[in-house]
């Protein structure tokens, strides 16, 4: 006997008409329920995201196909992938049997679904509907029975999860049903090819064909009832992430990583700078909120929320997206609170999590930049006294900008207003210049370059604040202010190499100056040291030692720079211990966003969580490869109380220690 | 309305100090300059009076000096002035209060102004004199260190700071001339958009030359630091040391520590 | 060479810093005459001759009528000085009469310099020698720049009266914020300056203060924002204290502090700047970051 099945079985070709009218109402109820939408995500300002097509959708089917955003959390994502992956089998499998019954069958005459290729299909769709039908238990029982903290339960969760058991379970019920009255009499041999239909079929063994013949038909219709339900809550429930998630695969900017709008501020015809209701949000701000399922990963990862602070991304989509709908003339700084706009670090690792693609960095920024530079707004008045001090002195401490370059006395340094023939332009930052401790990172920085011949030199007085926190503040006026002060005078003195110390200096030289015209080659002291050892130029007297380090969110997440450092340290005799959370998943200091400047007045000290894990992995020190990094965790070690366990040093420090005489 | 308002921008006071070449005022190389910051005040307390009155009144802003002095009339016309006075002067800083007074009563003579507003003394050269006197060359009613200002109807009622912690209140008839104390208000840090439209705004320059008929009263003949007190101790280093080092001069030197 | 030395009344009393006027008349060696508007029944120590005007009809504060006053006692005594102090009155004051005299006004001197006076400026991290052009000057004098004198005696009256319509009308008075504090009395004084930052950081001074058993003081700026009552302002706008110990805690040393503080017995000062003025006058000057001294030094006192 042939190993095939009768499409349509016990309900009749007849059946094709009406099914078909019922599939495609059901489809323009969805399409209607997202042409809904639009409006909303309309309000929006214009934002070209549809450019360099083809690149997008083989981003979109990569990621969507792939999952690796989803299951990059092994939590909730494995089980998600897989059932993502079997329910495309299932999906797949009935669209086949589709094309199969409404066009091959009727115009070519042939049946694609018969013999080995038959057994495979069937074979294949039952076992990816008993998997599915496991990881769906899986989420039902991580959703609802252990309850991670955080994750809410709304009716979204009960309608969707309830209706992807119904139809895997009626699925199975058809097949069970069909296969009853068929295959189990007739071919078992077959029926082996179906373990999912020959479990449900058991039922049915005690049935009279009659009552078969109408339990299947009934389960039948209550199965394409349910999928239609299912394409008609897409939507309306949270199954609307189904688009919207992968379209922002598709969405998703182009732009380096960090990447904030210039705003130009020669244009008198813009009356409104940043973000105070939703229309000066882009259409993709508003369609995020869409894109968002509450997986609640960013908030997971959120410095500021781990620390009790009134920040959660998460909140703010949501915030967004109900703002949007219901009020969307009212004002966006005052839904998602001051609070909780000023507590971000621009970490990033909400984005970077993120597997819907969600910019949230950018909207906290944006928002932010209404309240400073439309409303005059400050997080505190420790952050008006710093602004004023960076407009006059060029450095957020107010102290004389002639004093900048005092901490190069006496080294082997060029000033480049003396002679600017120099191999690298050291930008040595505020902090690096000012700061007791973190001038050690600039004077060791310059024992390294000593000893590897390089000839450095520093702008001294001429250097001012790199603007980065001022502009995550912001405050764009004064950060081009400052930028540009710096860029006339880098491209004065013809630079062709900038290395600096900071990783906050680093990406605004290397990446925002980049709008503001300055083309010149950045680097991190960490990947230029890495150079000068793999070049030979510089030599290092390995002595071993015990150590943990942070990554920079500066360094790490926005610039990809993970390993290189970590080699440094291998080849200093270092012993690294990691951190749970290190790489792309590093915890913030709490200096990011221009938090540097602000006092961290609400929740915990985010500092003091991040030294504690770095006293968790035992290891006596923890080196870390930023000026504000460094000062935020001098203090953390201090007021954590965790002074005599663990020591804070820069990678500078560890290198210029073992140089090779 | 029409009101006036005086400013100067002085050095960062964070800043090193050396005397220039004639060793009678400072040398301005290395020095970051700013609003005087009781100048603040006064600005705030204008443009908070201008935005009161409303259509038909106007608020002019002054400053005497060299072109760098442009920066801190920006500043004022983007915390809301309406115009501005650059009294052109390259050699401001030579001239004693007497000629500066002169020079902004000699301005104001023909303009109608019925309320002017200065800060209390500049930080740099601190004579608290020049306020007073252009009220008394232009027969203004006036009063200084203010740290509460009211307006109505012709009216000014101001607070004025004493000694201790007391405050005398005081009534004035326009046109008047007040000089505001730090924490009279809380000066506005200027939005983009007032920034922008201050751009537009009109600074007239005008040659000192044309408004200066006075000489000089004093004549400053040397411009030094402080001869330093003897005896005092300098502690420079780690906390550790430091706080012990503390402890000791405590206990020998004080009562404090037994 | 003669100076007119114009006192001060205020709220029925004779201000004991008059005295300072004769101690800076003292050291120009100059004779001396005296200006009052006050009352005959609070008249100063002094043998000299006293221009007096009755503070009840002339007002304790009427720039206009007191300017007309001195005017008159110039033309009679044809001083060579006028000297005020620099204070809420005399710096109101001196500017106008030396606008009417046409002459030059010397604000805020502290010493005598050779050929001229010395005074502040850029915050007191400067001096300035001045002089005036012609003979005659207006002076103003720092508070407690020169040692007050009382020589005693009974004063020689000569009653001056004026009158006039003024531009302006003194109201009143509104008397300083209650204190819940009186540093005067106080021993020991720690005092917080801008150098703190913020407002969450004045626990810690206080911390510090309560750990040497002292009172807690602050500068002006941080009295203005909020930070600190009013009540524990030093300087001359606040009270002007003479304890046996004074901390200053990220206090840069503006004259109106030093004026308030100088007399303290012993003087620590702990600020990040090692050229800030505060360290002219404190017998020890610590060159550390507050957040980090002052806990350490906190939590060491505690432990004795």
């Amino acid at each position: 006997m042939e190993a095939t099945r009768q499409i349509y079985w016990n309900i009749g070709h007849g059946v094709v008409i009406p099914m078909y009218i019922l599939a495609f109402a059901a489809f323009g109820v969805m399409v209607r329920g997202f042409w809904q939408r639009l409006p909303i995500w309309r309000q929006g300002k214009a934002l070209d995201r549809f450019d360099r097509f083809d690149e997008r959708v083989k981003r979109m089917i990569g990621e969507v196909f792939s999952q690796s955003k989803i299951y990059r959390v092994t939590e909730g994502g494995v089980f998600h992938s897989i059932f993502f992956w079997s329910f495309l089998i299932l999906f797949a499998g009935t669209m086949l049997v589709m094309i199969q019954a409404d066009f091959f069958t009727p115009l070519l005459q042939i049946n694609l679904l018969s013999g080995e290729f038959y057994k495979g299909f069937s074979l294949a769709l039952d076992i990816a509907g008993i998997v599915a039908i496991v990881m769906l238990a899986g989420l039902f029982i991580r959703r609802f029975i252990i309850q991670p903290e955080g994750l809410e339960i709304v009716k979204d969760d009960y309608i969707v999860l309830q209706l992807l058991f119904a139809i895997l379970i009626t699925g199975f019920l058809i097949e069970g049903a069909r296969m009853a009255a068929t295959e189990l009499q007739q071919n078992p041999d077959l029926a082996r090819f179906s373990p999912g239909g020959l479990l449900a079929g058991q039922l049915f063994t005690t049935m009279t064909t009659g009552t078969l013949l109408v339990s299947h038909k009934i389960l039948w219709w209550l199965h394409f009832a349910l999928v239609l339900g299912f394409f008609c809550a897409i939507p309306y429930t949270k199954l609307r992430h189904i688009f919207t998630t992968s379209a922002n695969a598709f969405l998703a900017p182009f732009e380096p990583k960090g990447f904030i709008a210039t705003i130009n501020l020669e244009d008198d015809s813009v009356e409104q700078f940043g973000a105070a209701t939703m229309s000066d949000l882009s259409w993709k701000d508003i369609f995020d909120a869409d894109a968002c399922t509450s997986c609640k990963r960013c908030q997971d990862r959120c410095p500021a929320y781990a620390t009790d602070k009134p920040l959660s991304p998460m909140k703010i989509e949501k915030q967004i997206g109900e703002l949007a709908e219901g009020n969307p003339k009212g004002s966006l700084s005052d839904t998602v609170s001051q609070d909780a706009l000023w507590s971000c670090t621009t970490c990033r690792a909400c984005q970077d999590v993120c597997p819907a693609n969600i910019e949230h960095v950018n909207k906290i920024l944006e928002m932010r930049r209404n309240l400073t530079l439309m409303e005059g707004a400050f997080p505190g008045d420790e952050v008006r006294t710093a602004v004023s001090n960076i407009e006059v002195n060029g450095n957020p401490f107010g102290l004389t900008y002639a004093a900048r370059g005092d901490w190069a006395e006496g080294l082997q340094i060029t000033i480049m207003e003396q002679d600017a023939d120099v191999d690298i332009l050291y930008f040595v930052g505020c902090y690096a210049s000012f700061d007791k401790r973190n001038q050690a990172i600039a004077k060791n920085f310059i024992t390294i370059c000593n000893s590897a011949g390089v000839k450095v030199g520093i702008l001294g007085k001429e250097e001012k604040c790199c603007g980065e926190p001022v502009r995550k503040l912001g405050n764009e006026y004064l950060y081009q202010m400052t930028a540009n002060e710096n860029i006339e005078l880098i491209k004065a003195y013809n630079v062709k190499k900038i290395v600096t110390t900071c990783p906050h200096c680093f990406n605004t030289l290397a990446r925002d100056y980049k709008d503001l015209g300055l083309d010149v080659s950045v680097e991190h002291y960490s990947t230029y040291i890495n150079t000068l050892l793999t070049t030979g130029r510089l030599r290092l007297a390995p002595e071993p030692f015990n150590f943990t380090y942070h990554d920079s969110c500066y360094l790490g997440r926005y610039m990809d720079i993970i390993e290189p450092p970590r080699a440094i340290l291998s080849q200093a005799g270092g012993t690294i211990t990691e951190m749970d959370k290190n790489g792309y998943d590093s915890f913030c200091c709490s200096a990011g966003g221009g938090r540097i400047i602000a006092e961290e007045k609400l929740g915990s000290k985010i500092s003091e969580v991040r030294i504690k894990m770095a006293v968790d992995t035992g290891a006596p020190l923890l080196v870390s490869n930023c000026p504000f990094c460094l000062t935020m965790f001098e203090d953390g070690i201090k007021t954590g109380g965790a002074e005599g366990q663990l020591q804070v040093r820069d990678l500078a420090e560890i290198v210029a220690e073992r140089i090779s005489a | 309305m029409k009101l006036l308002v005086c400013i100067k921008q002085v050095p960062d006071l964070e800043s090193r100090f050396k005397a220039d070449a004639a060793g009678v005022w400072y040398n301005e190389t290395d020095l970051a300059f700013r609003m005087n910051e009781y100048d603040e005040y006064a600005v705030e307390q204008a443009v908070q009076l201008r935005e009161k009155l409303g259509e038909g009144s106007e608020l002019t802003v002054l400053s005497i000096g060299p072109d760098r002095v442009v920066e801190a009339i920006k500043k004022s016309l983007a915390m809301g002035c309406d115009n501005a006075a650059h009294i052109q002067d390259a050699a401001a800083f030579a001239k004693d209060p007497w000629q500066i007074a002169s020079i902004i009563a000699t301005y104001a003579q023909d303009k109608n102004f019925d309320i002017i507003f200065t800060g209390m003394q500049s930080q740099d050269r601190g004579s608290a004199q020049v306020g007073v006197t252009v009220a008394e060359l232009l027969g203004f009613a006036c009063t200084t260190t203010i740290v509460g200002f009211d307006y109505d109807n012709g009216i000014i009622t101001a607070k004025r700071e004493l000694e201790g912690g007391i405050k005398g209140i005081v009534k004035l008839k326009t046109p008047a001339l007040v000089t505001c104390q730090l924490g009279l208000n809380i000066p506005r840090y200027p939005t983009l958009p007032n920034i922008m439209k201050a751009k537009k705004k009109e600074i007239a320059a005008i040659p000192v030359a044309d408004l200066l008929a006075e000489e000089p009263l004093a004549t400053t003949t040397s411009f030094h630091p402080p001869a330093k007190k003897g005896g005092g101790i300098v502690l420079e280093g780690d906390v550790g040391d430091l706080v012990e080092k503390v402890m000791a001069i405590l206990k020998d030197k004080t009562a404090v520590l037994r | 060479m003669k100076t007119l030395l114009i006192g001060e009344y205020r709220e029925g009393k004779l201000l004991d810093s008059t005295y300072e006027l004769l101690g800076f008349a003292g050291q120009l060696g100059a004779e001396t005459a005296m200006l009052l508007v006050g009352s005959e029944t609070q008249l100063p120590s002094y043998g000299g001759t006293l221009y007096l005007a009755d503070a009840a009809s002339c007002g304790e504060y009427n720039p206009d009528l007191h300017k007309k006053l001195i005017l008159d006692a110039v033309q009679k005594e044809n001083p060579d000085y006028i000297v005020f102090l620099h204070s809420s009155y005399g710096w109101d004051l001196a500017p106008r009469v030396a606008a009417a005299l046409r002459v030059a006004q010397l604000s805020e001197v502290i010493a005598l310099a050779d050929g001229g006076f010395e005074v502040g400026c850029c915050n007191a991290k400067m001096r300035r020698t001045v002089k005036p052009a012609a003979g005659r000057a207006v002076v103003t004098i720092q508070a407690g720049a020169f040692p007050a004198l009382q020589p005693g005696g009974i004063p020689l009256l000569q009653k001056l009266s004026a009158a006039g319509t003024a531009a302006l009308e003194f109201i009143g008075y509104e008397a300083a914020e209650k204190k819940d504090v009186d540093l005067g009395k106080a021993e020991i004084i720690v005092s917080a300056g801008r150098g703190i930052g913020k407002k969450d950081n004045v626990s810690m001074i206080q911390a510090l203060a309560k750990a040497l058993g002292g009172e807690l003081g602050a500068s002006r700026p941080v009295v203005d924002a909020g930070w600190v009552e009013h009540s524990h302002q030093v300087g001359t706008t606040g009270q002007t204290v003479s304890p046996k110990l004074y901390v200053a805690c990220g206090i840069s040393g503006a004259i109106q502090h030093l004026a308030g503080m100088k007399k303290a017995d012993f003087i620590i000062a702990i600020n990040k700047d090692k050229d800030a003025p505060i360290g002219e006058i404190a017998d020890v000057l610590v060159v550390a970051d507050l957040m980090q001294f002052v806990p350490a030094l906190t939590a060491k006192l505690a432990k004795q």
